[in-house]
């Protein structure tokens, strides 16, 4: 894989700060940890963005919509060339908020307000994410309304895996939103506490993917995944076709620590101004926007160069994946997990292992 | 699509399009107007690195066969149907004469 000159997309949390206290949220660490960075700074950091070639800055929290000066920052990334995503709760969402995309490019630039919504009901969506569910919906209601581009993500969780057909019928057919993506909470920020209360078993990682699968064919292309159930579901069917044919795929790297390629086409950086391979690696500091260059971060960090060796290392000589029948076609999943689990970016994202989860599943009755 | 360009016609550089020279093959232009994506190799590069609104076509035609060696006949064709072709798609923009 080739190494960009510079990246061409990144994830900035402008801010810390959050209106919602979510129980698997994945920034919840840095949030408490780190103080946000004035308006000034951010805006000079931009100009620096556009001068390498940044395409595209999803803006991200904490929850943007809390800064009072969100759209000032916007306006600093539409002069300084760029596109740009905002992912949100959906909560502070109105009217108000919404006439202020008018102004000048800033609907023109717009790709996407992504919103969380984890169930079909107040219920279920409030036990991850408390007294959020009618503000949420409300500020859905209004994106689509108005015809905003958007984007709407279920993480799936403990409370919501049996509530995940209502939840894709609200989206998808009452709501009427375009397309859903998913993925699934995961043991990191507050999702580290909550993880008996939020994240899946392998049992219901099972139930879940039938779910998907399900879903999947009721709703034809509008159910997105680049992680979580659906993308394993499809990841291992490749795996297993892999096995029986002897063909890998050249989608991805098989038998290699190929996952994933964040490394060779992003940055991200934290409301700080701390700047991260990924925001799944938060404590793997490169430096920051305020003292180091960029440039020389992205192309000589020793941190960064050693992420993208990663591909390098056979899964076969991986400590303890030498045995296993399904190291020529794995390719290691999430670094940030195993670096967040194992304190070790160069292992398997264990939550991702294909033979403990055929071993954990094998006596499952999946409801078909 | 392309539009309808001449040797005469003069264009100049969307100042909002981004370019990013990735190699020295070749180069990205991205209109974060429109979200579209041009790849330009070594002869779109030079042409559009020309496209200031200061010279018309032909000029950059004329500077493109002194700058290399060998440069084929239709070399004049292929930087105007380029031309038109970015033209089209706003990364460039047409200007009533050459700018100073």
């Amino acid at each position: 894989m080739g190494l960009q000159k510079f990246p061409q997309e990144c994830n900035i949390a402008i801010t810390g700060r959050c209106n919602l206290r979510c129980h698997y949220c994945f920034y919840a660490n840095e949030m408490t940890a780190l103080a946000d960075l004035p308006t000034a700074v951010w805006l000079s950091f931009f100009e620096e963005l556009g001068r390498l070639g940044m395409m595209r800055v999803c803006v991200a929290g904490g929850e943007p919509f809390v800064r009072p000066d969100l759209f000032e920052l916007i306006d600093g990334l539409i002069a300084n060339r760029m596109r740009y995503s905002v992912l949100s709760n959906g909560t502070l969402i109105d009217e108000n908020m919404l006439a202020k995309f008018e102004v000048g490019k800033r609907r023109l630039r717009l790709d996407y307000i992504q919103i969380s919504i984890d169930g079909s009901c107040a219920e279920i969506h409030d036990k991850s994410r408390p007294g959020s569910f009618e503000k949420a919906i409300r500020g859905l209601r209004l994106l689509m309304e108005h015809r905003f581009p958007m984007a709407v993500r279920i993480t799936i969780n403990r409370h919501n895996l049996h509530d995940l057909e209502n939840t894709a019928k609200l989206l998808l057919e009452d709501i009427g939103v375009p397309s859903v993506g998913t993925n699934d909470a995961m043991p990191i920020g507050s999702g580290c506490p909550n993880e008996p209360e939020v994240a899946l078993t392998p049992r219901e990682y099972l139930v879940a993917m039938k779910t998907m699968e399900r879903l999947r064919t009721r709703y034809p292309g509008r159910l997105t995944a680049t992680a979580g159930p659906q993308a394993r579901l499809k990841m291992q069917a490749e795996m297993e076709e892999a096995k029986r044919t002897g063909v890998k795929t050249t989608r991805w790297g098989m038998g290699y620590l190929t996952a994933c390629g964040c490394i060779f086409n992003k940055l991200d950086f934290l409301h700080d101004g701390t700047i991260v391979p990924c925001n799944m690696l938060p404590d793997l500091k490169l430096g920051n926007i305020t003292t180091d260059s960029l440039e020389e971060i992205w192309r000589d960090h020793p941190t960064l160069r050693a992420l993208r060796e990663r591909r390098f290392i056979a899964m076969r000589d991986v400590p303890g994946c030498g045995d296993c029948e399904w190291n020529e076609y794995c390719n290691g999943s999430c670094p940030g997990l195993a670096h967040q689990m194992l304190g070790d970016f160069n292992l398997p994202n264990p939550r991702d292992c294909y033979r403990r989860f055929l071993e954990d599943t094998k006596e499952t009755e999946c409801p078909a | 699509m392309g539009i309808d360009v001449t040797p005469a016609t003069v264009l100049r550089r969307n100042p909002d399009v981004v370019l990013r020279e990735e190699d020295t093959d070749g180069a990205l232009l991205f209109n974060p107007d429109t979200n579209q994506i041009r790849v330009l190799n070594a002869t779109g590069l030079f042409v559009w690195k020309f496209m200031d609104g200061t010279r018309d076509l032909g000029a950059v035609v004329a500077s493109f066969r002194e700058s290399f060696e060998e440069v084929p006949q239709e070399v004049e064709a292929h930087a105007l149907a380029f031309a038109g072709e970015m033209a089209a798609a706003g990364f460039l923009h047409p200007t009533d004469s050459p700018q100073a």
